[in-house]
């Protein structure tokens, strides 16, 4: 290996509540292109996060061409010359190209003009490079995704970066723009450029990099080795890894159980097409797929949230129309736990007995709405209870709760529901282990009670221990149904099968 | 014991209410004046209608948005209550109700835009408190109403109980009501979800729009009460009534420790906020201050309140390890 330039070594960060990076090294050589692998959750932005200077490392150490090196903040990773291209966009769609490029250099001097000739002569310059056929002169806002990504990349490359990150650079664009863009890391590479790949496509890894790290929670699956000799399928087993430990419960079949949520040829708004899937009484109907693959989308559009263009679905036997959320939790007794629990599933600022009992105020109301804090908690401390939250009072903010104990009480509001359907959307990102076994356990207990769950997860482990069958989607389609038979391996690379296509078989 | 009296110390209610008792203490030992009976009706009269005022304000921040025409409605209302009694003869009863109807309307028509069109209730009170001020020149051509009854007159001005002036019972009943409506009413507990966090609450199953719509309506029918309580104090349905309640509108409740992003916001500091700044404002008078000075102490007071907010905002995201 060529000498190194950027050496992490035994990096470990911790959140509250949850350990996201462990003892985790990777070493970047000179002129390669590295690619950072793991499942959602497994630690790679964090990483990314700790080696630009957005989160500080609690243990462990960064080397810079030999030397160790301390970050306070991006603008300090930048002047080292680590330079990342984030999966969202980071441009000001109003301004013009070139000052998007150049806007970190239009000088310090606030009272001086500026120089709009030499900002697009040297916007034009990075644009060449790129071979990319924009006016600098023109806002952001017009150009298409694909163009935006390329001209952040122009950005980071103007910043004379000797370390680029990219994050998922090729999630929006054409296979012409992607051959195209390899074609630049290639170039970029050969004059010395050090490039972090992280890609969820497997095939565009194998084409491109030379090395390759590997994250499963929080560890090293693999520490930069080298990519010769790993097949696709030895990255996929170093990615989900078996070492989990899948509990050892029971084969369950509920397809003979009465259905209570069907869809029949749904498509929607946002380009769903043609999904067809039943979920039984009693039965875990999992939805596996890699971001972007819709399903979240797909759950937000049974509840009203995104319009449906066609098709029909049924509860119950009939034909349903859920206009809105309050009418699914009113009409069909169906809830919904999001994955983004500080966004979408809590008040943060509101205490435990209110966020716990939201779902059920209209219902518990008396004559002329009035509720009363005994009969809420009435209905919520016996689910609080059940669910063993950790909390001083029921007065308290839920914002000071950990992360366990948060996901804890957005589960206790659909139970103080009393659903009959559980949309359950990541339960487990961001919260301990212990606090996910006891998750897994109670899920699977309220399936046994007549529960349906549609269980949404990106984590293959969770997956096969909780479902009873598997819908693998990807780009907004159902791309298969596979009885769940608990056997790890066999069951995650026919899954990998129905994502990746033939060849990894 | 010592958890007991942290909670007091951290209540909305406790700085404000500090301010209050050291401020009377200091003034009244300064100018004893400043307690007797007469100057104490002055203060319960100017707390009764500015409270009025402030909770119009305070339901839509807790709701998370803003109402830059909580005086434009109230203005209206105003001169509608004794346009009403003086041209066609409505008796003041009826003539209040019809008001308050058309502070709850112009609250639903508030309410309504912004629920509809997403656009934001800056923007959209900002643009309606044109259209309702426009309408109140319209119908007064900025002519005062004269014609108050004399049983309207006698409410603004009389008192009970020594120096209760009547006026206090609907501020009162004000008091009551929203506290029962924040603490225990569906609508309520709703309002503060959907301030604390639109998307969770939505996806929890509450109607935003509906909530929005309703916590307007709400907002215009204090407007308007605040509105004909003025003309009972004024004596006339003066077109200029509600120029100058938006600050102290936003003043009350942000000293009162509301949050401004919505989702928490407190009835009995709100209160205190008011009688903070009905002090000050008399104070101002008592001392021989300038009293256009009112202004820029209240501006002050805002950013003070405001930065205690941010204080304890900072706090909680450091223990959250957010920064």
């Amino acid at each position: 290996m060529t000498a190194p330039v950027l050496e992490a070594r035994g990096i470990s960060k911790s959140f509250p509540g949850v350990r996201a990076l462990q003892d985790v090294s990777m070493t970047l050589g000179r002129g390669s292109i590295h690619a950072l692998l793991g499942e959602n959750g497994a630690g790679k932005s964090t990483l990314i996060k700790v080696v630009t200077g957005v989160h500080q490392l609690d243990a462990g150490t960064l080397l810079l061409d030999g030397n160790s090196v301390h970050f306070a903040g991006p603008r300090e990773a930048i002047a080292a010359g680590i330079a990342v291209v984030h999966q969202e966009r980071n441009l000001i769609p109003r301004f013009s190209v070139g000052e998007n490029i150049l806007l970190e250099r239009l000088g310090d001097n606030l009272l001086r003009s500026v120089d709009h000739g030499a900002i697009h002569a040297e916007a034009k310059r990075w644009l060449d490079v790129l071979e990319l056929d924009v006016d600098s002169r023109i806002p952001v806002s017009r150009l298409n995704v694909a163009k935006m990504q390329l001209v952040e990349i122009a950005k980071a490359l103007s910043l004379r970066s000797r370390v680029l990150l990219l994050d998922e650079p090729t999630a929006s664009l054409t296979p012409h723009e992607t051959v195209v863009l390899f074609g630049l890391l290639r170039k970029l590479r050969d004059e010395g450029v050090s490039i972090v790949f992280v890609s969820h496509k497997l095939e565009e890894v194998q084409e491109i990099c030379d090395q390759v790290t590997v994250l499963r929670d929080g560890r090293n699956a693999c520490d930069s080795r080298s990519m010769a000799g790993l097949g696709r399928q030895d990255l996929v087993r170093l990615m989900i890894g078996r070492s989990e430990q899948i509990p050892n419960w029971s084969v369950r079949d509920r397809t003979t159980a009465e259905p209570v949520l069907e869809l029949y040829g749904i498509a929607t708004s946002i380009g769903h097409n043609g999904i067809d899937l039943t979920l039984h009484r009693g039965e875990i109907l999992g939805l596996y797929g890699l971001i972007g693959a819709g399903r979240t989308e797909l759950a937000k559009s049974i509840l009203g949230i995104y319009r449906i263009t066609s098709g029909e679905i049924r509860i119950g036997g009939q034909t349903a129309h859920i206009r809105s959320m309050a009418e699914a939790i009113h009409c069909y007794r169906l809830g919904y736990i999001s994955e983004d629990r500080k966004q979408e599933g809590l008040i943060l600022m509101h205490s435990v007995l209110e966020n716990a009992g939201m779902t059920v105020w209209r219902k518990l109301a008396g004559a002329f709405g009035v509720l009363t804090d005994r009969t809420i908690r009435a209905r919520v401390e016996p689910v609080i209870r059940q669910l063993d939250v950790r909390t001083p009072s029921l007065a308290q903010t839920v914002g000071n709760l950990s992360g366990g104990n948060q996901q804890k009480i957005s589960v206790a509001k659909w139970l103080a529901a009393e659903v009959s359907i559980l949309i359950v959307d990541e339960p487990s990102v961001g919260i301990d282990i212990k606090t996910k076994a006891y998750l897994h356990g109670l899920l699977r207990q309220l399936a046994d009670r007549g529960t349906a769950i549609l269980l949404i997860t990106s984590d293959m482990p969770e997956m096969i221990t909780l479902a009873d069958r598997i819908a693998v989607m990807d780009e907004y389609r159902v791309k298969g149904v596979i009885a769940n038979d608990r056997v790890y391996e066999g069951m995650s690379e026919r899954i990998m099968h129905l994502i990746h296509g033939q060849e990894a078989a | 014991m010592s958890a007991a009296l942290s909670r007091v110390l951290q209540a909305d209610w406790f700085g404000p209410l500090a301010i209050v008792i050291v401020a009377t203490l200091v003034i009244g030992s300064i100018e004893p004046s400043f307690l007797s009976s007469f100057n104490i009706q002055i203060l319960l009269l100017a707390v009764a209608v500015n409270c009025v005022i402030a909770f119009s304000q305070m339901i839509i921040i807790a709701v998370g948005q803003m109402n830059l025409s909580v005086g434009a409605i109230g203005g209206l209302a105003a001169i509608s209550f004794a346009g009403m009694m003086q041209v066609w003869g409505l008796p003041g009863p009826l003539a209040a109700l019809a008001a308050l109807a058309i502070g709850a309307a112009a609250g639903l028509f508030n309410g309504a835009l912004i629920a509809a069109t997403g656009i934001s209730a800056f923007v959209v009170t900002l643009a309606s408190l044109s259209v309702f001020k426009g309408i109140n020149l319209g119908i007064t051509r900025a002519q005062p109403f004269y014609g108050v009854p004399e049983s309207v007159k006698a409410f603004g001005n009389t008192t009970f109980l020594g120096p209760i002036p009547w006026l206090v019972l609907p501020a009162i009943l004000v008091v009551v009501a929203i506290m029962h409506l924040l603490n225990r009413q569906v609508l309520g507990r709703h309002i503060l979800a959907v301030g604390g966090n639109q998307s969770a609450a939505e996806l929890s199953g509450i109607s935003v729009a509906r909530t929005v719509v309703w916590t307007h309506a709400i907002s215009g029918t204090l407007a308007a009460l605040a509105g004909i309580m003025f003309v009972a104090r004024l004596q006339l349905g003066q077109p200029s009534i509600g120029d100058d309640w938006l600050i102290p509108s936003f003043a009350a409740p942000v000293i009162g420790g509301a949050v401004l992003a919505g989702g928490h916001v407190s009835v009995s500091g709100t209160l205190l906020g008011v009688v903070i700044v009905a002090i000050i404002t008399q104070a101002l008078v008592i001392f021989r201050i300038d009293p256009f000075f009112v202004q820029v102490v209240l501006g002050f007071l805002i950013l003070w309140a405001v930065g205690i907010n941010r204080l304890r905002e900072i706090r909680v995201e450091r223990v959250l390890g957010r920064i």
